[in-house]
């Protein structure tokens, strides 16, 4: 879909435009650093029917609006689950996980992605919810946060909605949006205790965010474990050695890899029990402020770029001689071969698709540059931080 | 939930607090988003529709569910208009999700696409498309006349040439069609409660003229109730219609202030301040 829409792009400008990417440092058609974002426009809790709601804009001009709405459901009966009376306490040779009473499925979240003008079941569509339900699935803390009780859970309904025109490669907007929705989101304070049936709190003001504030924490010490933040799923591209992030449409259309990573940050107490890896630990005790970052998921993109017809060298273009005189069939054979060459070779200042996959040092480093102390996703969450959530 | 409607005859005020012939809270912007062609976000009261145009211009490859009006295909004479609804999940308060396929969205584009056809000026833009997405954010009764308002305010905010605006309405009546209620009084801008339980339509007038260009009911009326109905509604266009300009202006005004557009000529005599 989106990914693989058409540029109106002539090999020529797609040319200059690659060449004046892979400079050092690259320029850009916008004037950006190569890891600065687009600016962007943000407000949550624009929609009082939601438990939280955000709206994001590119100044590009493509807009987004998540709604998370909450359900309470009964959750099914597991045959593998012995514990649904109190003796679960004394299994304690049973497994890890079975000893753990908060325990999330995935079926709990479902996310749908409206686009304008394609199917829901348009396979670009179907890919990008699967992207953005794989980042905040992954490491499954978040379900644990929608247990009510052993017979009752919250059913997530997540709707992402892309306002404008596809303009871009909806990725970064949409995971953006998404994560502010979930930060401002609110589940009803619970009144009943056990495995009763769930009884709500009818003061909303009294309502608990999905993602404990901060401040709040300390409060909340029945909170099952504070991860901060949801996740942020950024898109990363290269050209050659050149990491360029947040591209726009024209950018992408010269990718030779794109890359959507997706970050989540989790407080030390999760990450320290999660990641048994002492270096993960060293970085913890080393930096106390500053995120603390994770990487949930990376996925390759097709970039359009595959799909853009290549430009002709002068050597092999007819319009400019290239076959004048050949009136001998031997010479237009050898004139053919030259041109064979021509098109598999790289040719300055011609543009060809680029083909083959990334070089997995280009990908380490794009997904180094992600996760790097006072790197990209720590300004993007540091800066989501600044976004008034009422 | 049931509608306790006897209480409307004790002090003749609705569930929400309004008489009988006044409108909700309409609020309107146009021109919100910077990369369409046109724009608009409208509330009539808890109802919440955004609408992009995009157009006119070169008919795409047709994707998805969209229904044409004025005629079909690209290759007509007159420019189609393809209006395509997105009904949020978290709009209602029962999250319902309708498919794209639905038959009742189906119903609510062509009606759109009908009476925007017939009131845009089509046949200045031969071979052509105008797309005119429509989000419907939050429900509350009278969906139907929150689109076509919407949708009326982003086309002017394209300069799709119109001949006027589309305005857009909804009336009921206060006793069901069973009871035999000779004092039923029509009720103006209905809101989702009084939709579900009472009979109501929906009616789209051409500008200041009594014209009506859509005309929708959907519940078992008495035709003796119909008149009144179809008056308060037509009355309540006008009124819609008066919003609609004035947002318009404001909006015109503004742009005229901040330098975005020059001041035209014969603007003079404008007032702006």
């Amino acid at each position: 879909m989106a990914s693989s829409q058409h540029v109106l792009l002539s090999p020529a400008e797609l040319a200059y435009l690659h060449a004046s990417l892979s400079l050092t440092p690259p320029i850009r058609p916008d004037g950006r650093s190569p890891t600065q974002f687009r600016p962007l426009v943000a407000e949550t809790g624009i929609l009082p029917g939601t438990n939280g709601s955000a709206r994001i804009c590119f100044a590009d001009g493509t807009e987004a609006i998540v709604g998370v709405k909450a359900e309470v459901e009964r959750t099914r009966t597991r045959h593998d689950f012995p514990s649904l009376d109190e003796s679960a306490e004394d299994d304690d040779d049973l497994d890890d996980n079975q000893n753990d009473v908060v325990k999330g499925d995935n079926d709990w979240v479902e996310m749908t992605v409206e686009i304008p003008g394609y199917r829901d079941d348009d396979a670009g569509t179907v890919f990008l919810s699967a992207m953005l339900s794989e980042a905040l699935l992954a490491d499954g803390e978040f379900t644990k946060r929608l247990w009510i009780n052993q017979r009752f859970h919250w059913k997530l309904y997540l709707d992402i909605l892309l306002i404008s025109p596809p303009l871009s490669y909806p990725l970064p907007l949409l995971s953006l949006t998404t994560h502010l929705a979930l930060l401002a989101a609110r589940l009803p304070r619970l009144k009943s205790e056990g495995d009763e049936d769930p009884l709500f709190d009818d003061d909303w003001a009294a309502a608990p965010y999905l993602y404990p504030r901060p401040s709040e924490k300390g409060s909340k010490a029945t909170a099952p474990a504070p991860a901060a933040r949801p996740p942020v799923t950024l898109l990363v591209m290269a050209v050659g050695n050149n990491i360029i992030f947040d591209p726009s449409k024209e950018e992408l259309a010269v990718a030779d890899v794109a890359l959507a990573v997706s970050v989540g940050e989790s407080s030390s107490s999760t990450t320290s029990t999660t990641s048994s890896k002492p270096t993960a630990m060293d970085i913890d005790t080393e930096e106390t402020k500053g995120h603390n970052l994770r990487l949930l998921s990376v996925r390759t993109i097709d970039p359009p770029s595959r799909l853009t017809p290549p430009g002709i060298p002068n050597a092999s273009n007819s319009a400019y001689g290239a076959n004048a005189g050949a009136k001998d069939t031997e010479k237009k054979k050898q004139q053919q071969e030259q041109a064979r060459t021509a098109e598999s070779e790289a040719v300055e200042g011609v543009w060809k698709a680029p083909r083959g996959g990334a070089k997995t040092l280009v990908m380490a480093t794009m997904v180094q540059k992600v996760l790097e102390k006072g790197g990209v996703a720590d300004e993007v969450l540091d800066a989501l931080d600044g976004v008034d959530l009422n | 939930m049931p509608l306790d409607t006897s209480a409307y005859s004790l002090a003749l005020l609705r569930v929400d607090g309004r008489r009988w012939n006044e409108l909700r809270r309409i609020h309107a912007q146009i021109r919100t988003q910077a990369a369409a062609d046109g724009s608009s976000y409208l509330e009539m009261g808890h109802t919440k529709v955004m609408c992009v145009v995009n157009g006119p211009s070169e008919p795409g490859p047709r994707r998805g569910a969209t229904s044409g009006g004025g005629s079909g295909g690209g290759q007509s004479k007159n420019a189609e208009v393809a209006v395509n609804i997105v009904i949020a999940g978290f709009s209602s308060v029962d999250r319902k999700r309708r498919g794209r396929g639905d038959k009742h969205i189906l119903e609510l584009q062509s009606t759109i696409s009908q009476a925007l056809a017939a009131s845009l000026h089509t046949h200045l833009f031969p071979h052509s498309t105008i797309n005119i997405s429509l989000h419907v954010l939050s429900q509350d009764g009278s969906l139907l006349a929150a689109l076509i308002n919407a949708a009326t305010l982003a086309c002017v905010d394209a300069g799709i040439p119109m001949t006027d605006y589309v305005a857009a309405c909804t009336a009921g009546s206060t006793s069901t069609y069973a009871a035999n209620d000779e004092g039923a009084d029509p009720l103006l801008d209905m809101n989702h409660q009084e939709e579900q339980e009472l009979p109501g339509l929906t009616v789209a007038t051409l500008g200041d003229s009594d014209r009506v260009a859509v005309l929708v009911c959907e519940s078992r009326v008495q035709v003796s109730r119909l008149e009144g109905m179809l008056a308060v509604g037509v009355d309540g266009c006008k009124q819609v219609r008066e919003i609609l300009d004035r947002v318009v202006r404001e909006k015109g005004i503004k742009m005229i202030q901040e330098g975005t557009v020059e001041r035209g000529v014969g603007l003079n005599d404008m007032e702006l301040d």
